[in-house]
């Protein structure tokens, strides 16, 4: 290797020799698509959204987030972690940090840039669209030199990683997509986006040298002293009732403080602007909306920590042996995630009940809310509404729950090709629902989708069942849970989702929503298949 | 229930393209210290989280106390003593929290033996785990290992962690005491000099194979060369010399 930036280029092409096949291939085949077409003069077109989606914007996308992983060295690291997520293995090598921090960069960059033009240059784009060569390559350029930045920064507090890389990319897509909304003329958008990936350097270049000195800031003394009260107020306990209580214990103290410490550093910021909200009635709706589901969102981020099987593991996502070595069985060990689960969620809903109120009253909007509450107590009756707003709060505090618990049967495996593929189908994901929902809108779809809702619902609802049942079967010959417990579990799930059926159908009692389809939302709100699969997940792992 | 405290039988593990055992047999009747021997990469740890149920036999099968570690992990583990070579006690907990946490595990947790082991150990209760040095977290993992008094104590190359007092002093004191009650202690090391000195059967692999299992004394008796007792050191390089041979029982 003559340079330290061959050496890092030989290892990117090295490691993702295969991804880079599969990308130089899936461009050829839209070159060659694009010359037969031009050459022949065949009357092919991608005007059709559906068919522009499948052959450009999927790919597109699923290489971005692919880029994205590769380039910031993501799928090695700990993205929750306070650590960076630079291989430190590359620390101790003769380079000076602005070569460990520019040739990525570098590389990431001209990929970027090479993907768009490459795909601007090859795609077939639908007629009548300008479709830009230089600032989306540099939008692209731009997230991936911040994700770089963002992602390589050592942190104070475990997870902060997340929300600062989420918020942060969110803001540049706002302004892009906001320049956009007003025409915003290439030289503008150029001049935006231009001094990001400088800017965006400066900052990896002081992260990666912050973590090369091995300086890690740390916070989490900030909140020693709420938690050395939170143990003086609690019972001091000599010693623990059962290995499951235990258990419990140690899974709070590992991940179930996290959703409540995120959730109360939130809280003020969003109530505050409630004393700018004035009277202002649909301003202060909106932010208790958005405060009501602070909860459920932070639960996303909480739960890539709590689904992982063993945060110390030296794999990240194998259990240690401290842990695979307790003796209990591993349903036991998820039962112990789960229970601290639902007291994360008591205590993140307790800090936002006790805080709305509080906020209302201090900052004089409650007149504006009883006067609300009374209106709709009058149009509906007393009763009726009480139960509308405690189902509202059930269902957010329910949801919060699920978020935290859903993914253990991915996380649990401990093995690292699912649970990265995973995320990265849920960004992908993520990146399509948008495009696709303003699909749906505008080509007025909408009541298409409405007619095929129970069919879809009907095919999910299969999917459930027939996963549930393979599960349940799997779970029974196995004997990681004892029959008693699974006859407890199915019934639980039925009156559950009775339950939940029953109160639908009380609160939709309407011709537009037949009962059948009531009870497929009910059977598919309800978790089954994926909580019941965490047990199987964590003795896959913990049995290799 | 078996007489004996371990029963390995015709065991392979593969791990893609390389064999970490090939058909390893073993019995470990109660009582007495069992000293595992190898290089390092030789099996020992892939044979130790067998025992413990860690990995799952992909031929052959493991039975500790007779039972399947796999099956029935708590019956197992619950009279196991591990001490792990990656000694990944979390660093988060404060040693007496440590103490708390674990005796909820083990009925026959031994408060008084505890607190002994603690003071030997020269463990301060309140220093939070992360912060204390590598020798005294192995001395943490190791009291975690023993104050259950457990009927197998599984000891993974302890001597990487422990510093040379805690290894002379009070390990081959803590691993003779224990089987001098009855209970089997299975140690695994490189550093045979220290198996030699406390174990009474040792068994040495090599590249997953299992080239010598016996009574530490027979072994020296069977070697003696003109009236001289060879080291472990000396037996083990000569046995593993000739680890082709098929498995050798002295």
């Amino acid at each position: 290797m003559r340079s330290p930036a061959a050496a890092i280029a030989w290892e990117f092409r090295q490691r993702h020799r295969w991804g880079l096949i599969a990308l130089i291939g899936y461009l050829l085949v839209l070159a060659t698509i694009k010359l037969v077409v031009l050459a022949r003069g065949l009357p092919i077109n991608l005007d059709s959204p559906e068919s522009f989606a499948f052959v450009v914007l999927v790919p597109l996308v699923a290489t971005f987030t692919y880029f994205l992983a590769v380039f910031t060295f993501g799928l090695d690291g700990d993205f929750a972690a306070r650590q960076s997520m630079y291989p430190a293995r590359m620390f101790t090598q003769p380079v000076t940090t602005a070569a460990l921090v520019g040739w990525p960069m570098l590389y990431g960059t001209a990929a970027m840039m090479i993907l768009w033009l490459a795909t601007r240059l090859f795609a077939l784009w639908p007629s009548g669209i300008e479709v830009p060569w230089i600032w989306p390559a540099l939008l692209g350029a731009s997230l991936l030199a911040w994700t770089q930045a963002l992602t390589w920064m050592p942190y104070p507090l475990p997870g902060l990683r997340i929300m600062v890389t989420v918020l942060w990319l969110g803001t540049i897509d706002s302004i892009a997509i906001l320049a956009l909304n007003f025409k915003a003329h290439e030289s503008l958008m150029l001049a935006i986006l231009a001094p990001q990936i400088p800017l965006a350097y400066v900052v990896a270049r002081f992260a990666v040298a912050r973590a090369r000195r091995g300086e890690v800031p740390d916070w989490r003394g900030v909140f020693a002293s709420p938690a050395k009260i939170a143990r003086l107020l609690s019972r001091r306990r000599d010693q623990f009732s059962s290995p499951e209580s235990a258990q419990a214990w140690f899974e709070w103290r590992r991940h179930g403080r996290s959703l409540p410490v995120w959730v109360g550093i939130l809280l003020p910021l969003e109530l505050l602007m409630l004393w700018a909200a004035g009277d202002a009635t649909v301003l202060v709706f909106a932010i208790l909306i958005g405060v009501l589901l602070t909860p459920p969102f932070m639960a996303t981020f909480a739960a890539a920590a709590v689904s992982k099987s063993s945060p110390d593991a030296s794999d990240f996502y194998g259990v240690t042996p401290f842990i695979a070595t307790r003796p209990l069985t591993s349903a036991e060990l998820v039962a112990a995630k789960l229970k601290m689960s639902i007291w994360s969620t008591a205590a993140a809903w307790i800090l936002v009940l006790v805080a709305i109120p509080l906020a209302l009253k201090l900052s004089g909007t409650s007149a504006v809310m009883l006067d609300r509450w009374h209106r709709v107590s009058e149009v509906v009756g007393t009763p009726r509404a009480t139960v509308v707003l405690l189902l509202i709060l059930s269902a957010c505090i329910a949801s919060t729950w699920k978020q935290l618990v859903q993914s253990l049967y991915i996380g649990l495996t401990g093995r690292a090709s699912l649970i990265k593929g995973t995320v990265f189908l849920a960004l992908v994901f993520l990146f399509l629902i948008g495009p696709f929902i303003q699909w749906i809108v505008d080509t007025r779809r909408l009541g298409e989708l409405w007619s095929a809702l129970p069919l879809i619902f009907a095919v999910l609802v299969s999917l459930k069942m027939i996963s549930a049942v393979w599960i349940l079967v799997r779970l029974f010959h196995s004997r990681l849970v004892s029959d008693r417990t699974l006859v407890i579990g199915a019934g639980s799930w039925c009156v559950a989702v009775f339950a939940l059926y029953g109160v639908l159908v009380w609160l939709l009692d309407t011709p537009h929503f037949p009962h059948y389809l009531l009870a497929l939302v009910a059977i598919l709100a309800v978790p089954l298949a994926r909580l019941s699969a965490a047990p199987l997940a964590l003795a896959w792992n913990r049995h290799r | 229930m078996s007489e004996s405290v371990i029963d390995v039988s015709e065991l392979t593990r593969r791990f893609g393209a390389k064999t970490a055992l090939l058909s390893v047999t073993l019995s470990m009747p109660r009582g007495g210290v069992y000293g595992l021997v190898g290089a390092n990469g030789a099996g020992k740890t892939t044979l130790i989280k067998h025992i413990l149920g860690l990995l799952r036999a992909q031929t052959g099968s493991v039975r500790v106390f007779g039972l399947d570690p796999v099956a029935d992990p708590v019956a197992v583990l619950s009279r196991i003593g591990y001490l792990s070579e990656e000694n990944d006690v979390p660093g988060w907990m404060r040693v007496d929290e440590l103490i708390r946490y674990s005796r909820a595990f083990y009925p026959a947790w031994d408060d008084v033996y505890a607190e002994e082991l603690r003071q030997a150990f020269a463990l301060d209760p309140t220093a939070k785990i992360r912060n204390l040095s590598k020798g005294q977290k192995a001395r943490v993992g190791l009291l975690i290992a023993l104050a259950h008094r457990p009927d197998l104590l599984v000891l993974d190359e302890p001597s990487s962690g422990l510093d040379p007092i805690v290894r002379r002093d009070i390990l081959g004191a803590v691993i003779r005491a224990t089987a001098d009650e009855g209970r089997t202690v299975l140690f695994s090391s490189h550093l045979l000099g220290e198996v030699e000195q406390v174990a009474d059967h040792v068994t040495m692999i090599n590249e997953g194979k299992i080239v010598l299992s016996a009574p530490l004394d027979a072994i020296r008796e069977s070697h003696r060369v003109d009236g001289r007792v060879p080291s472990l050191d000396e037996i083990f390089v000569a046995r593993v010399g000739m680890s082709a041979a098929a498995i050798s029982e002295v």
